[in-house]
């Protein structure tokens, strides 16, 4: 410019050429500022304006977006719409800081929602002093959320964690405390997995079997099988499908009751537990018992035959003349004493049940004859009762593999049970019949019944009927139970139907050998 | 006339058979025990012996057994009075060389009578 100043001729064009500069310097201003105005529109993140007090002055799309509010709406208002509370703590730290950078801060939007954000500051200055501050928010609550879910997720895997951990415990515990009640337990327990190998035996099973854990742990049935003090029991084993309360007598003194069951986890069978309880001391008594009943009615015998004996010589007159009224005492003696005869028989019957003394020596019979003998031993009585007896025979005969004494016995407990509970003029149907391959036996009478209430204890020992007791004193209550004994001995079933004050029926049947043989032709 | 030796420990059932039997015409001894039993069979060689089973000192399968190896006893016939009528004591009995038994319980004396009639005759 010095250069020329010389050159009056230039000034107009200098003019010219100044003005023309400021026209470019304008149009680049008005460009920057249109830059900066779009840039400021363009950019996502909300940025406004603010006058040194708080006061918004200007404030980007982004801005209008997050806050729900118009530029114009915004423009003039205080930060406190955006910031609440926080508000002079913001500007207070403006006024101190030359930059804020990424401090958190709660934003709330036109509906006063909360959004966590992430606040950035810059003074604006103008020759030393401030004018303004441009301000940037950052959205955090999408990055929040996911912190928050990370947090949860965390969380839930630490809990999952100590859960687990809680579980181990636990099931260490359970396992604990399991093994503690097998050790201790007063039963003997093996434990055999599917494989039938013995995975666990207790120490009480290893005093019954006066063996140690490690001489048969892990072995298969095979292997136990020679070892000699086990031999009993796993010979129990191999030969019954299932053991419930089988009795094993390992030695003298020591009687064990076998039962196994099954082991299931989640419905499937992982393996078989055997359970020996020491019966020895129950046993023993059980057998005193017999023992002494036994004995007992043995010893009522020997004096009940020197009466009898005593009583039948009086009568038959071989002790001498007696009176008609003497005679008609001692008769009735006689008959009392016949009667404590048969309860005691009753009783010894039995004990021998019991003690599993009670032979059965089968042989071939007409079964229809055999009925026939015992109802004629009642001929009398169904007179005098004036009892509507009536027989209903086979349509063929039937011959069955019985003990002729046992049969009897089980049929005239039977027949007699029907006369003794029927009322005079009352009747009484025995009837026998094939039904596929068994016999059927039946008693019906028209009887007392019996009490609904007490049917299921009537094969028990010393069952009677409350009813019966009150009608007749007579009766030992072990008829019915010997006569079950009989029939299933023969492997026969037998039942009843019964109702009180109408009448009962029993019913037995004996399987029948020709046509049991008969059917196995047809295949 | 036939001589018959009843051994039985139960006194009522002794002195009944004993009067009932020699009512019908038999000669009787007693004994009230197995030992006595055989001491008494020896001296007095009866026909038949009616024989208890349960006794003190030696019972009625002892007796039998003895019976056995004793030449001069062992034709004697024995009828078994039994207690209890159990099949397999019955069939001891005829094991060892019983005629036949009777159970003390189920049997009439006269019935006793009938069955020694039927071994030895009056």
């Amino acid at each position: 410019m010095f250069l020329s100043a010389g050159k009056t001729s230039s000034v107009p064009s200098k003019m010219a050429i100044a003005t023309k500069k400021i026209k470019e310097l304008l149009e680049d201003l008005a460009y920057l500022e249109s830059y900066a105005q779009d840039l400021f529109s363009f950019l996502p993140l909300p940025i406004f304006y603010l006058s040194p007090r708080g006061v918004i002055l200007e404030a980007n799309p982004a801005t209008e977006k997050i806050s729900g509010l118009k530029s114009y709406e915004l423009v003039g208002e205080s930060i406190e719409i955006f910031f609440g509370k926080k508000t002079q703590e913001i500007l207070d730290l403006l006024k101190k800081e030359k930059l804020i950078e990424a401090k958190e801060y709660t934003f709330f939007d036109k509906k006063k929602r909360p959004i966590p954000v992430s606040l950035f500051a810059q003074p604006r200055k103008r020759e030393r002093e401030t004018v303004g501050y441009f301000v940037g928010i950052y959205d955090l609550s999408q990055i929040k959320k996911v912190e928050e879910e990370l947090k949860k997720a965390q969380l839930a895997l630490l809990n999952m964690l100590e859960d687990t951990e809680q579980a181990r415990k636990r099931a260490e515990e359970e396992k604990e405390k399991t093994l503690a009640i097998i050790s201790n337990f007063s039963d003997g327990l093996l434990f055999f997995d599917q494989q039938k190998r013995l995975i666990l035996i207790n120490p009480q099973a290893q005093k019954f079997f006066d063996l140690s854990a490690r001489e048969v742990e892990g072995k298969s049935l095979e292997q136990l099988l020679k070892i000699e003090k086990l031999k009993p029991l796993i010979e129990l084993l191999k030969k019954e499908e299932e053991v419930y309360r089988q009795e094993l007598t390992l030695r003298e003194n020591l009687i064990l009751e076998a039962t196994s069951l099954p082991i299931l986890r989640e419905r499937k069978k992982i393996g078989e537990l055997l359970i020996l309880h020491d019966v020895t001391r129950e046993k023993r008594i059980e057998r005193m018992k017999t023992e002494f009943v036994s004995i007992a009615a043995h010893q009522l015998r020997t004096p009940l035959s020197a009466i009898k004996w005593t009583l039948r010589m009086f009568l038959d007159g071989d002790l001498g003349e007696i009176t008609e009224e003497q005679r008609e005492f001692l008769a009735k003696t006689y008959k009392s004493n016949e009667r404590m005869i048969i309860l005691i028989n009753d009783l010894l019957n039995v004990t021998r049940i019991e003690e599993g003394r009670y032979l059965y020596r089968p042989v071939f019979v007409n079964f229809l004859d055999l009925v026939q003998s015992v109802i004629n031993l009642f001929k009398e009585e169904i007179k005098n009762k004036k009892i509507q007896f009536k027989l209903i025979k086979p349509k063929k005969i039937l011959r069955v593999k019985v003990d002729q004494e046992k049969m009897r016995v089980a049929i005239q407990n039977l027949i007699d049970n029907a006369l003794r509970y029927t009322l005079p003029g009352g009747k009484v149907t025995v009837e026998i019949k094939c039904a596929k391959m068994e016999l059927e036996f039946s008693v019906k009478d028209s009887g007392v019944g019996i009490p609904q209430d007490q049917q299921d204890r009537v094969f028990t020992k010393f069952f009677r009927g409350a009813n019966v007791i009150r009608m007749e004193t007579e009766g030992s209550g072990l008829g019915l139970f010997i006569t079950k004994n009989i029939i299933e001995a023969h492997r026969g079933r037998i039942w009843f139907k019964s109702k009180e004050n109408v009448g009962s029926t029993f019913y037995f049947t004996l399987p029948l050998k020709e046509e049991f043989e008969e059917f196995l032709r047809k295949f | 006339m036939k001589k018959i030796l009843i051994v039985e420990d139960e006194e009522i059932l002794l002195h009944l058979l004993q009067k009932k039997l020699s009512q019908e015409g038999y000669q009787v001894g007693i004994a009230r025990d197995g030992l006595e039993g055989l001491q008494k069979m020896r001296e007095e060689k009866p026909d038949l012996v009616l024989l208890d089973i349960v006794m003190p000192r030696m019972g009625g399968f002892e007796v039998m057994e003895e019976m056995r190896k004793d030449k001069e006893l062992k034709d004697i016939c024995v009828i078994v009075i039994s207690n209890s009528g159990q099949p397999v004591e019955l069939d001891q009995a005829q094991r060892l060389g019983a005629k036949d038994w009777l159970i003390k319980t189920e049997f009439d004396p006269q019935e006793v009578i009938e069955k020694v009639k039927k071994q030895i005759g009056k």
